[in-house]
Protein backbone atom coordinates (compact mmCIF):
# COMPACT_ATOMS: atom_id res chain seq x y z
CA UNK A 1 0.00 0.00 0.00
CA UNK A 2 2.97 2.33 0.91
CA UNK A 3 4.77 1.53 -2.41
CA UNK A 4 1.18 2.09 -3.91
CA UNK A 5 0.65 5.60 -2.72
CA UNK A 6 4.27 6.57 -2.89
CA UNK A 7 4.67 5.75 -6.76
CA UNK A 8 0.63 7.00 -7.50
CA UNK A 9 0.16 10.19 -5.46
CA UNK A 10 2.20 12.22 -6.72
CA UNK A 11 1.10 11.46 -10.30
CA UNK A 12 -2.12 12.02 -9.10
CA UNK A 13 -1.63 15.20 -7.64
CA UNK A 14 0.50 16.02 -11.12
CA UNK A 15 -2.49 15.65 -13.18
CA UNK A 16 -4.61 17.58 -11.15
CA UNK A 17 -1.83 20.54 -11.18
CA UNK A 18 -1.69 19.69 -15.04
CA UNK A 19 -5.48 20.43 -14.69
CA UNK A 20 -5.22 24.00 -12.77
CA UNK A 21 -2.77 25.22 -14.96
CA UNK A 22 -4.45 24.37 -18.33
CA UNK A 23 -7.53 25.81 -16.51
CA UNK A 24 -5.87 28.95 -15.45
CA UNK A 25 -4.02 29.77 -18.46
CA UNK A 26 -7.39 28.76 -20.70
CA UNK A 27 -8.63 30.82 -18.94
CA UNK A 28 -6.71 33.83 -19.47
CA UNK A 29 -6.84 33.53 -23.12
CA UNK A 30 -10.33 32.27 -23.47
CA UNK A 31 -12.60 35.54 -24.54
CA UNK A 32 -15.26 33.66 -22.85
CA UNK A 33 -12.84 33.57 -19.68
CA UNK A 34 -14.33 34.67 -16.07
CA UNK A 35 -12.50 36.52 -13.41
CA UNK A 36 -11.31 34.12 -11.35
CA UNK A 37 -13.16 35.74 -8.32
CA UNK A 38 -16.49 36.28 -8.37
CA UNK A 39 -17.55 40.04 -8.11
CA UNK A 40 -19.66 40.36 -4.80
CA UNK A 41 -23.30 40.68 -4.57
CA UNK A 42 -24.93 43.83 -5.66
CA UNK A 43 -25.90 45.41 -2.41
CA UNK A 44 -29.80 45.61 -2.61
CA UNK A 45 -30.68 49.04 -1.71
CA UNK A 46 -33.42 48.68 1.16
CA UNK A 47 -36.53 50.67 -1.11
CA UNK A 48 -36.57 47.28 -2.82
CA UNK A 49 -38.33 45.97 -0.05
CA UNK A 50 -41.30 45.77 1.36
CA UNK A 51 -41.35 45.81 5.30
CA UNK A 52 -43.30 43.29 7.13
CA UNK A 53 -45.87 45.00 8.60
CA UNK A 54 -46.39 46.14 4.67
CA UNK A 55 -46.54 42.61 3.75
CA UNK A 56 -49.20 41.66 6.72
CA UNK A 57 -51.76 44.50 5.46
CA UNK A 58 -51.13 43.25 1.94
CA UNK A 59 -52.04 39.53 3.42
CA UNK A 60 -54.76 40.89 5.74
CA UNK A 61 -56.48 42.62 3.44
CA UNK A 62 -56.26 40.02 0.54
CA UNK A 63 -54.71 42.53 -1.55
CA UNK A 64 -51.35 40.93 -2.91
CA UNK A 65 -50.96 37.46 -3.74
CA UNK A 66 -48.01 35.69 -2.19
CA UNK A 67 -45.53 33.91 -4.14
CA UNK A 68 -42.97 31.49 -2.49
CA UNK A 69 -39.42 31.51 -4.70
CA UNK A 70 -38.14 28.42 -2.77
CA UNK A 71 -37.98 24.96 -3.97
CA UNK A 72 -41.16 22.56 -3.55
CA UNK A 73 -39.81 20.84 -1.28
CA UNK A 74 -38.82 23.50 0.77
CA UNK A 75 -42.12 24.93 0.13
CA UNK A 76 -44.02 21.99 1.09
CA UNK A 77 -42.18 21.68 4.31
CA UNK A 78 -43.88 25.17 5.68
CA UNK A 79 -45.06 28.32 3.98
CA UNK A 80 -46.71 31.58 4.55
CA UNK A 81 -50.21 31.18 4.42
CA UNK A 82 -52.27 31.10 1.11
CA UNK A 83 -48.75 31.69 -0.72
CA UNK A 84 -48.14 30.03 -3.60
CA UNK A 85 -44.88 27.96 -4.86
CA UNK A 86 -43.33 29.41 -8.06
CA UNK A 87 -39.63 28.21 -7.62
CA UNK A 88 -37.15 30.62 -9.15
CA UNK A 89 -34.94 27.98 -10.30
CA UNK A 90 -37.49 26.33 -12.74
CA UNK A 91 -39.19 29.19 -13.56
CA UNK A 92 -40.56 28.03 -16.87
CA UNK A 93 -41.63 24.63 -15.36
CA UNK A 94 -44.45 26.38 -13.25
CA UNK A 95 -45.21 29.26 -14.48
CA UNK A 96 -48.01 27.62 -16.20
CA UNK A 97 -49.96 26.54 -13.39
CA UNK A 98 -49.93 29.94 -11.93
CA UNK A 99 -50.32 32.14 -14.53
CA UNK A 100 -54.28 31.86 -14.85
CA UNK A 101 -54.52 33.19 -11.41
CA UNK A 102 -52.41 36.50 -12.54
CA UNK A 103 -52.83 39.72 -14.51
CA UNK A 104 -50.19 42.06 -15.16
CA UNK A 105 -51.52 44.28 -12.83
CA UNK A 106 -51.95 42.02 -9.94
CA UNK A 107 -49.99 42.91 -6.92
CA UNK A 108 -47.59 39.94 -5.77
CA UNK A 109 -45.43 39.82 -2.82
CA UNK A 110 -42.16 37.02 -3.32
CA UNK A 111 -40.41 35.55 -0.82
CA UNK A 112 -37.94 33.08 0.17
CA UNK A 113 -35.69 32.57 2.89
CA UNK A 114 -32.52 34.06 4.60
CA UNK A 115 -30.93 37.28 3.88
CA UNK A 116 -28.74 35.97 1.35
CA UNK A 117 -31.37 34.62 -0.51
CA UNK A 118 -31.15 35.46 -4.23
CA UNK A 119 -34.42 33.02 -5.06
CA UNK A 120 -36.92 36.05 -4.60
CA UNK A 121 -35.10 38.42 -6.79
CA UNK A 122 -34.80 35.68 -9.56
CA UNK A 123 -38.27 35.54 -9.75
CA UNK A 124 -38.76 39.28 -9.97
CA UNK A 125 -36.77 39.51 -12.65
CA UNK A 126 -38.77 36.51 -14.80
CA UNK A 127 -41.78 37.92 -13.99
CA UNK A 128 -40.93 41.21 -15.14
CA UNK A 129 -39.85 39.79 -18.48
CA UNK A 130 -43.25 38.09 -18.46
CA UNK A 131 -44.86 42.08 -17.84
CA UNK A 132 -45.64 41.23 -14.10
CA UNK A 133 -44.66 44.25 -12.89
CA UNK A 134 -46.52 45.28 -9.85
CA UNK A 135 -43.99 43.21 -7.49
CA UNK A 136 -42.75 43.82 -3.84
CA UNK A 137 -39.83 41.28 -2.47
CA UNK A 138 -40.24 40.85 1.41
CA UNK A 139 -36.67 40.42 2.73
CA UNK A 140 -35.60 36.66 4.65
CA UNK A 141 -39.36 36.32 3.93
CA UNK A 142 -40.34 32.73 5.62
CA UNK A 143 -38.02 33.57 8.57
CA UNK A 144 -39.54 36.87 9.51
CA UNK A 145 -43.28 36.23 9.35
CA UNK A 146 -42.73 32.77 11.09
CA UNK A 147 -41.27 34.30 13.87
CA UNK A 148 -43.38 37.38 14.06
CA UNK A 149 -45.86 34.58 14.47
CA UNK A 150 -48.10 35.24 11.51
CA UNK A 151 -50.19 32.72 9.57
CA UNK A 152 -48.44 29.97 8.12
CA UNK A 153 -49.34 26.38 6.05
CA UNK A 154 -46.93 24.42 8.21
CA UNK A 155 -45.54 21.38 6.88
CA UNK A 156 -47.83 18.72 5.19
CA UNK A 157 -50.05 20.60 4.06
CA UNK A 158 -50.57 22.75 1.15
CA UNK B 1 -15.54 -9.82 -15.43
CA UNK B 2 -13.18 -12.11 -15.11
CA UNK B 3 -14.27 -14.29 -17.94
CA UNK B 4 -14.45 -11.69 -20.17
CA UNK B 5 -10.98 -10.55 -19.31
CA UNK B 6 -9.51 -13.73 -19.42
CA UNK B 7 -11.19 -13.77 -22.83
CA UNK B 8 -10.22 -10.47 -23.84
CA UNK B 9 -7.14 -9.67 -22.27
CA UNK B 10 -6.43 -6.25 -23.57
CA UNK B 11 -9.53 -5.12 -25.32
CA UNK B 12 -11.13 -4.70 -21.98
CA UNK B 13 -8.61 -2.03 -20.57
CA UNK B 14 -9.07 -0.44 -23.45
CA UNK B 15 -12.97 0.15 -23.66
CA UNK B 16 -12.96 0.78 -20.00
CA UNK B 17 -9.80 3.67 -21.19
CA UNK B 18 -12.39 4.64 -23.87
CA UNK B 19 -15.29 5.08 -22.00
CA UNK B 20 -13.83 6.63 -18.75
CA UNK B 21 -11.58 8.85 -20.09
CA UNK B 22 -14.27 9.45 -22.94
CA UNK B 23 -16.85 10.70 -20.65
CA UNK B 24 -14.90 12.74 -18.50
CA UNK B 25 -12.86 14.34 -21.92
CA UNK B 26 -16.36 15.00 -23.09
CA UNK B 27 -18.12 16.57 -19.76
CA UNK B 28 -15.03 18.68 -19.44
CA UNK B 29 -15.06 19.70 -22.96
CA UNK B 30 -18.58 20.86 -22.81
CA UNK B 31 -18.66 22.84 -19.36
CA UNK B 32 -15.40 24.61 -20.68
CA UNK B 33 -17.23 25.88 -23.98
CA UNK B 34 -19.81 27.53 -22.02
CA UNK B 35 -18.07 28.62 -18.75
CA UNK B 36 -20.29 31.20 -17.58
CA UNK B 37 -23.79 28.16 -17.55
CA UNK B 38 -21.18 26.37 -15.68
CA UNK B 39 -20.40 28.75 -13.05
CA UNK B 40 -24.41 29.25 -12.63
CA UNK B 41 -24.90 25.61 -11.90
CA UNK B 42 -22.47 25.30 -9.66
CA UNK B 43 -24.08 28.60 -7.98
CA UNK B 44 -27.58 27.23 -8.01
CA UNK B 45 -25.97 24.06 -5.93
CA UNK B 46 -25.62 26.35 -3.34
CA UNK B 47 -22.38 24.54 -1.95
CA UNK B 48 -19.65 26.90 -2.77
CA UNK B 49 -18.92 30.07 -1.27
CA UNK B 50 -20.14 33.11 -3.99
CA UNK B 51 -16.27 34.41 -4.41
CA UNK B 52 -15.37 31.26 -5.43
CA UNK B 53 -18.11 29.63 -7.92
CA UNK B 54 -16.11 30.85 -11.15
CA UNK B 55 -12.55 29.14 -9.15
CA UNK B 56 -14.27 26.03 -9.16
CA UNK B 57 -15.93 26.56 -12.81
CA UNK B 58 -12.89 27.39 -14.11
CA UNK B 59 -10.71 24.48 -12.80
CA UNK B 60 -13.34 21.60 -12.05
CA UNK B 61 -13.55 20.88 -16.07
CA UNK B 62 -9.45 21.36 -17.00
CA UNK B 63 -9.05 18.61 -14.42
CA UNK B 64 -11.87 16.42 -15.76
CA UNK B 65 -10.22 17.14 -19.02
CA UNK B 66 -6.35 16.81 -18.01
CA UNK B 67 -6.92 13.26 -16.35
CA UNK B 68 -9.37 12.01 -19.25
CA UNK B 69 -6.72 12.57 -21.55
CA UNK B 70 -4.20 10.85 -19.73
CA UNK B 71 -6.37 7.81 -19.35
CA UNK B 72 -7.43 7.46 -23.11
CA UNK B 73 -3.63 8.17 -24.19
CA UNK B 74 -2.70 5.57 -20.86
CA UNK B 75 -0.07 7.98 -19.37
CA UNK B 76 -0.06 7.72 -15.98
CA UNK B 77 -2.95 5.67 -15.81
CA UNK B 78 -3.34 4.18 -12.57
CA UNK B 79 -2.93 8.02 -10.77
CA UNK B 80 -5.10 9.50 -14.04
CA UNK B 81 -8.18 6.74 -13.28
CA UNK B 82 -7.46 7.88 -9.28
CA UNK B 83 -8.26 11.42 -9.89
CA UNK B 84 -11.28 10.33 -12.17
CA UNK B 85 -12.39 8.34 -9.09
CA UNK B 86 -12.24 11.21 -6.83
CA UNK B 87 -13.63 14.05 -8.94
CA UNK B 88 -16.62 11.23 -9.19
CA UNK B 89 -16.94 10.99 -5.55
CA UNK B 90 -17.03 14.46 -4.81
CA UNK B 91 -19.90 14.88 -7.82
CA UNK B 92 -21.76 11.84 -6.82
CA UNK B 93 -21.91 13.66 -3.06
CA UNK B 94 -22.70 17.46 -4.83
CA UNK B 95 -25.68 15.71 -6.97
CA UNK B 96 -26.65 13.38 -3.60
CA UNK B 97 -27.07 16.39 -1.33
CA UNK B 98 -29.06 18.71 -3.77
CA UNK B 99 -31.41 15.39 -3.85
CA UNK B 100 -31.83 15.42 -0.63
CA UNK B 101 -32.28 19.15 -0.37
CA UNK B 102 -35.02 18.56 -2.71
CA UNK B 103 -33.17 21.04 -5.01
CA UNK B 104 -34.66 21.45 -8.75
CA UNK B 105 -31.93 22.26 -10.40
CA UNK B 106 -29.89 21.96 -14.06
CA UNK B 107 -27.25 19.24 -12.96
CA UNK B 108 -24.28 21.02 -15.38
CA UNK B 109 -22.94 17.57 -15.52
CA UNK B 110 -22.74 18.00 -19.18
CA UNK B 111 -22.66 21.29 -20.05
CA UNK B 112 -25.77 21.98 -22.24
CA UNK B 113 -26.29 18.29 -23.23
CA UNK B 114 -27.35 17.59 -19.58
CA UNK B 115 -29.87 20.62 -19.31
CA UNK B 116 -31.72 17.87 -17.73
CA UNK B 117 -32.74 18.49 -13.96
CA UNK B 118 -30.79 16.79 -11.32
CA UNK B 119 -32.19 12.63 -10.21
CA UNK B 120 -31.62 9.86 -9.72
CA UNK B 121 -30.39 9.17 -13.55
CA UNK B 122 -27.47 11.35 -13.26
CA UNK B 123 -26.82 9.50 -9.33
CA UNK B 124 -27.55 6.26 -11.65
CA UNK B 125 -24.29 7.44 -14.17
CA UNK B 126 -21.89 8.74 -11.56
CA UNK B 127 -22.21 5.33 -9.75
CA UNK B 128 -21.75 3.51 -13.33
CA UNK B 129 -18.77 5.85 -14.14
CA UNK B 130 -17.14 5.91 -10.74
CA UNK B 131 -17.26 1.77 -10.81
CA UNK B 132 -15.16 1.87 -13.93
CA UNK B 133 -12.92 4.28 -12.42
CA UNK B 134 -12.45 2.05 -9.99
CA UNK B 135 -11.88 -0.80 -11.40
CA UNK B 136 -9.27 0.85 -13.82
CA UNK B 137 -7.32 1.85 -11.31
CA UNK B 138 -7.99 -1.77 -10.42
CA UNK B 139 -6.71 -2.80 -13.58
CA UNK B 140 -4.13 -0.22 -14.60
CA UNK B 141 -2.44 -1.44 -11.39
CA UNK B 142 -2.65 -5.04 -11.84
CA UNK B 143 -1.93 -4.70 -15.51
CA UNK B 144 1.31 -2.50 -14.78
CA UNK B 145 2.38 -5.68 -12.98
CA UNK B 146 1.94 -7.50 -15.85
CA UNK B 147 3.48 -5.58 -17.99
CA UNK B 148 7.45 -5.70 -16.50
CA UNK B 149 9.49 -7.03 -18.75
CA UNK B 150 11.06 -10.79 -17.80
CA UNK B 151 14.74 -8.30 -16.93
CA UNK B 152 12.70 -6.04 -15.00
CA UNK B 153 10.80 -8.90 -13.31
CA UNK B 154 14.35 -10.38 -12.39
CA UNK B 155 15.15 -7.24 -11.64
CA UNK B 156 12.72 -7.21 -9.14
CA UNK B 157 12.37 -10.35 -7.65
CA UNK B 158 16.26 -10.12 -6.72
CA UNK B 159 15.46 -6.90 -5.15
CA UNK B 160 13.02 -8.39 -3.01
CA UNK B 161 15.02 -11.23 -1.70
CA UNK B 162 17.77 -8.68 -1.25
CA UNK B 163 15.24 -6.61 0.82
CA UNK B 164 14.20 -10.07 3.24
CA UNK B 165 17.63 -10.67 3.99
CA UNK B 166 18.46 -7.56 4.82
CA UNK B 167 15.65 -8.03 7.34
CA UNK B 168 16.55 -11.23 8.33
CA UNK B 169 19.69 -10.37 9.33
Amino acid sequence: MNAWLRSTLPQALGVVLLGVAAGLAGNRLSPRGLPLMAPPKPVRPVELFISLEQAKQMWSGGAALFLDAREPADYAAGHIGNALNLPAQSFAQHFGAIAPLLTPETELVLYCDGVECELSHRLQASLREGGYTNTHLLLNGWTVWRQAGLPTTPGGKK
Amino acid sequence: MNAISARYPTLLPWVLRLIVGGAFVLAGGLKIANPAKFALDVSNYRLVPHELINLVAILIPWVEVTAGCFVLAGIWLRAAALVITGLTVMFLFVIGSALARGLNIECGCFGTIGGKHVGLVNLAIDLTLLSLAVLLTWRSADGSRKAVTPEAAEVCVREKAGERSGGLY
